[in-house]
Order: C-alpha cells, then sequence, then structure tokens
C-alpha cells in the first residue's frame, strides 16, 4: 500500500508556526552545512514542474550571492537553458569534456546578469553520451566542481523524468534532494516511488515542493492541500508553489520567475523556498485556504462604485 | 469613494431659467376698422374669442388646481421613484464621464502601462522591489496572533504543519519495505552479454534508442575521469589532435625535404655524367633518364626535365 489514508494517520499536536519570525527582519538566509551541497531536483512525473523550480531555485541562490551550478541531466531533452535564458550560449556540454574536448570550467555556462549561476548541460539533443561510464558522469563532475578553486556553494542537478539511466545518473552525486510534487493522486503516487528509490540510494534529506496549488480549488475541495499531499508522502515541505499565469510567462521569456519585477506569488514562494533550502529549514505552517473578507458597511455612495 | 460620487453627482448645476430679454407678448388690441362692415365684423370677431375665453376659464375651473392635485396624489412610491429615477441617471451620467475621460487618456504612458503594452520597469516609473525578505515584505504580511497570512492583498488561514517525526520514520518504513532497490552502476546497452565480473542486480540494460546508448566511445573510462578532473592547459583530445597534426606535417615535410633532396641528387649526378660522357652512346643515356617518383612508380626524366634537353630527345628520337 502506497498510501495511508488520512483519516486513519494519528493527529498530533503540530509545532508552533514559527518560521516567519526567524525569517523576520534578515537580508539573507543563513547557509547551513557544508559546500558544496549537492542536491537532486526530481519528481519521477513529468511535467510537474521540476525545470521551473530548478532555475528558480538557482536563480534565487545567485540573487542571495551563492554561488550555484544548475546541471542539466537531462541527456535527450534538456530544457534549463531555455528557462535560463541561455539557449544560444551552451555550444559546450559535459559530453565534450568527457571526451576532452574542453574544459570543465570552460563548459560551464555562465549567465549575464546573475554572476553567481553557472549552467552545465549533460550533452546536445541529439548526440548521445558514451554508455560506459553515463553513470559516473555527474558524480565526477560534482567531485571535480567541489576541488575547483571556487568551488560553488550549490549544485543543483535538474533530474529528468522517469526512474530510467536518466534518473540513476542524476542522483548518483546527490546528497539532498527536492521533491518537486503536482497536489494529484499520478503525480504523488510516482513522488512516493522516487523517494523511496531516494532512500534506499543512501539520500535521507528529501523535501517536498508542492507545486501549482490552487487555493480556490483547495477550499472547494476539489483539489488536495499541501498538507493533504506531506500526510501522504510523509515528508517536510520545503514549499507551496501557487498556480501562476506568470510562470509560462517568464518561461516563454527566459527570466526566472523569483527576479519578475514586481513580484509575482509564484516567485515569491520559490524565492520562500530557497531560503528555506540553504538553511535546512522546512514550512511549519501553509496557507490553507483563502478567507473571507469582512464585508465593508455598504454607504450611500456604494453603488456608485465608492 | 463617496466623495467622488457626491463630485460627480454636483457636477451637474442645475441652470438656471435666463432672463428673457425679449419683449413679453401680450395680446394684441383688436384694432377697430374705420368701415362699417369692419365694425359688424370686428363685434363678431371679439364676440368669438370671448366665447373662447370663456370656454378656457370653464375648462381651468373644472380642472382641479395643480398644486392641489399634486398634494392629493403624491405619496412616499412617487419620491422612492423619483430619487431612484435620478440616481439611475446619475449613475448612467457617471459612467458616461469616465468613458470619454478614458477615451481622452488612451494612448498615455499610464495606459499602455495598463494594458500591458509597455513594460513599466523599462519607462524607469515602475516602484522598484523594495523588499529583500520574501516572509516579511510589503506583499506578505503575516500575523502569527491570528495565525493569517495577507499575500497579495488576499488574506488566507495560516494551519501548522501536523506532521511529526514518528510519522515521517513510519513513512521511510513503508517505503523500504515497499521500494527495494540497488541503484545500478553498469550501464549495458539491450543485446549486450553479461561481463562476467559484474552483478547482474547493478546492471541498467539501456535500449538502443537511449541517449546514453552511443555505439562505442573514443576515449577510457580513465582518460574521461581525467578530462573532467583536469583544471587548466589544453584539453586532451584537443592536445592529442593537435600532436598528431604536428607529427602528420612534420612527417610529411621531412618526405619533402627527403624527395627534394634524393632529386637534386639524382641530378647532380646525371649532369656530372653527362658532362664526363658526353661522347658516349645514347644507349646509356636512355637509361639514366629513368627515376622514381615519391609514389615509388618510374617516370621519364625527359617529360620532367627543362626544354633544354632536346640534344637529349633529338638523339632517342634518332635512334
Amino acid at each position: 500500500m502506497a498510501f495511508a489514508p488520512r483519516l486513519l494517520l494519528p493527529s498530533r499536536c503540530p509545532p508552533p508556526a514559527s518560521s516567519p519570525a526567524r525569517h523576520g527582519g534578515r537580508t539573507a538566509p543563513e547557509l547551513s552545512g557544508p559546500t558544496p551541497r549537492v542536491v537532486v531536483v526530481t519528481s519521477g512525473k513529468g511535467g510537474v514542474g521540476k525545470t521551473t523550480t530548478t532555475a528558480n531555485l538557482a536563480a534565487s541562490l545567485a540573487r542571495l550571492s551563492l554561488s550555484a551550478v544548475a546541471v542539466d541531466a537531462d541527456a535527450g531533452l534538456r530544457n534549463l537553458d531555455l528557462l535560463l535564458g541561455l539557449e544560444n550560449r551552451v555550444h559546450l556540454t559535459a559530453a565534450d569534456v568527457l571526451a576532452g574536448d574542453c574544459r570543465l570550467d570552460q563548459a560551464l555556462v555562465r549567465h549575464r546578469a546573475l554572476h553567481d549561476l553557472q549552467l552545465l548541460c549533460l550533452s546536445k539533443p541529439r548526440s548521445k553520451l558514451p554508455l560506459a561510464f553515463g553513470s559516473k558522469t555527474l558524480t565526477w563532475v560534482a567531485d571535480a566542481l567541489r576541488r575547483a578553486a571556487n568551488p560553488p556553494a550549490f549544485i543543483l542537478i535538474d533530474c529528468p523524468a522517469g526512474v530510467d539511466a536518466g534518473f540513476v545518473t542524476a542522483i548518483a552525486p546527490a546528497e539532498e534532494a527536492v521533491l518537486v510534487t503536482t497536489p494529484d493522486i499520478t503525480a504523488l503516487r510516482d513522488a512516493d516511488r522516487v523517494a523511496g528509490l531516494l532512500e534506499c540510494d543512501g539520500i535521507k534529506d528529501i523535501k517536498i515542493i508542492v507545486n501549482r496549488v490552487r487555493p480556490d480549488l483547495v477550499k472547494g475541495e476539489d483539489m488536495m492541500s499541501a498538507l493533504d499531499v506531506q500526510e501522504m508522502l510523509g515528508l517536510p515541505l520545503l514549499g507551496v508553489v501557487p498556480e501562476d499565469a506568470e510562470v509560462i510567462r517568464s518561461t516563454n521569456r527566459g527570466v526566472p520567475l523569483v527576479l519578475n519585477d514586481p513580484p509575482t506569488p509564484a516567485g515569491l514562494a520559490l524565492e520562500q523556498a530557497t531560503w528555506r533550502l540553504v538553511e535546512r529549514d522546512a514550512m511549519t505552517a501553509v496557507m490553507v485556504e483563502e478567507q473571507e473578507r469582512p464585508k465593508k458597511k455598504a454607504g450611500f455612495f456604494s453603488f456608485f462604485g465608492g | 469613494m463617496a466623495p467622488a460620487s457626491v463630485a460627480v453627482s454636483l457636477s451637474f448645476r442645475v441652470v438656471p431659467p435666463r432672463p428673457c430679454r425679449r419683449r413679453a407678448r401680450w395680446p394684441r388690441p383688436i384694432r377697430a376698422s374705420s368701415d362699417g362692415s369692419g365694425v359688424a365684423n370686428g363685434d363678431r370677431k371679439v364676440g368669438a374669442l370671448e366665447g373662447r375665453v370663456g370656454d378656457l376659464r370653464a375648462v381651468v375651473a373644472s380642472v382641479p388646481p395643480a398644486v392641489a392635485a399634486i398634494k392629493k396624489n403624491i405619496g412616499l412610491n412617487f419620491i422612492a421613484g423619483f430619487c431612484l429615477g435620478i440616481t439611475l441617471l446619475a449613475a448612467v451620467a457617471r459612467q458616461v464621464i469616465i468613458r470619454i475621460h478614458e477615451r481622452d487618456n488612451k494612448g498615455s504612458v499610464a495606459d499602455l502601462i495598463r494594458r500591458g503594452q509597455l513594460k513599466s520597469g523599462q519607462r524607469g516609473i515602475a516602484k522598484p522591489r523594495v523588499y529583500d525578505d520574501p516572509f516579511n515584505n510589503p506583499l506578505v504580511k503575516i500575523d502569527e496572533d491570528t495565525s493569517t497570512a495577507q499575500v497579495f492583498g488576499k488574506e488566507y488561514r495560516l494551519a501548522p504543519i501536523r506532521l511529526t517525526k514518528e510519522q515521517q520514520a513510519m513513512h521511510q518504513k513503508r517505503r523500504s519495505r515497499t521500494y527495494q532497490w540497488k541503484r545500478p552502476t553498469v550501464f549495458l546497452k539491450e543485446g549486450d552479454s553479461l561481463p562476467p565480473d559484474v552483478d547482474p542486480d547493478t546492471v541498467r540494460w539501456i535500449p538502443v534508442n537511449h541517449p546514453f546508448a552511443a555505439a562505442s566511445t573514443e576515449v577510457d573510462e580513465e582518460t574521461a575521469k581525467q578530462n573532467v578532473y583536469q583544471k587548466d592547459g589544453v584539453p586532451s583530445r584537443v592536445k592529442a589532435e593537435h600532436e598528431a597534426l604536428q607529427t602528420r606535417l612534420e612527417a610529411s615535410n621531412n618526405v619533402n625535404k627527403f624527395s627534394s633532396s634524393q632529386r637534386n641528387m639524382q641530378l647532380s649526378d646525371r649532369q656530372l655524367r653527362l658532362s664526363s660522357n658526353e661522347s658516349s652512346g645514347s644507349r646509356q643515356n636512355s637509361l639514366s633518364g629513368t627515376v622514381k617518383n615519391q609514389n615509388g612508380q618510374p617516370t621519364l626524366e625527359s617529360e620532367k626535365r627543362s626544354p633544354d634537353n632536346n640534344s637529349q630527345s633529338k638523339s632517342l628520337e634518332e635512334q
């Protein structure tokens, strides 16, 4: 049985919602743990927002002056370069590094606006990676980055969908994982399976980001809430990202959502998730439903739009 | 909004009746004509007019006075209807004014930004981001006392997380029971034979059309690893290619040098022989005229030589 029914789970008294207070008044999160931290962003199911999350986490880290290398481990269908607006600058990949056509530092594409953000693609879309050491590629890359003169604070690996060779390659060097899921049953089943595989591989630090949440549907009980998702997976929450039309716009523009000005709800949620990731923190309270605003006393001129 | 609506409603001023500049129209005096028939006609007209006036007075007398009628018929319904009518009229007028105002502002920068045709950020009139903390800024307000959060103008209730460490451990146990997995470390193409020293549990079989299923690799594992770890200098393959090219170039240069020196030697020998044995037979000349090219194929020396050796060719032709 993959999921326990909600009602059978014992409800305990929760800890107080102290996370917002801890963050209040500061301008940057405190980096926790030794660097570089190798984080794989995975989901199992496709289309839940892995690449969007990776791009935004990386951009947000770079905005916080924490150097990050975003690795697109999707050998066949890479998209991270598009989301970061770097598609025209990727000429060398990890496959070229393996073949000895370039060095690793030459294959890293530095973002023009965010100097602390670098991108590494595993291979070009129509090229093939050598089979013999495909699974070891990212382990070597992460190790080489760790040994570099200026090692990055974070190595974010965008994992391909599924649990085949691409997944195996992507999770190989990871120490912690961000599991992205949407509040629907298909994504949850895959997320649970992926969480199981990650735990079998020794990755115990797994946090979930619940993406594309619609509070209005949650309120009408047409969608699972983030708390429901958490109860089903039994994993700490890193963030809850609301459904936002700006995601499509930012994807098409090649500018991560967290850089949007004015900020967007999804961008802010991803920024909050980044802060928690940096501090190895988890959510202590979630916004579950929209409250009705107290109605104002209607005046005489309210008829006119007042 | 109330003051605005007041202003809007007051914008309609009641126009006072203009004082009439024209001379008041008084009933013209009926002129009496000078002739007798005229007198008779005039009397008849006056009589008819008086009759009409009398009729009018009778009609006026029969109709109850307007004030009295209003006093009699006016009620709450009339007042409510009147007010409603005025209100509707004012609302319609307000909408008209707003539309006219919008039409006046069309094409302005503010209007273009509102319609999304212009990015406000590029115009320097956008409000900059005024926060560094995503948990506490003008767009996100968290009130812990009431457990509410105001995000982008909407209020949400904050529900505390219910997951405990025990529940987390329980889920981990469940998953470890359900998914027993060992990460594959060896990738093999489907159809390949399993090497004898490889554990079958650690093998991942890759379909032929997979991006990892390259037919063969030009570098071995150790070289690939060194390539990844290389920090500076020329990349190995580029270096190897360069060295190979250099070697080939040197080799070709050597060959050119060798071939050119060999040819020069042969030419000098020939010249010596020619000079020493000018009188010798043509048979000997024909034998010395064959040399070998770079590929070792025999060629006639006369074909390559300049046309100044006409004597040799002539002697051959003569034979």
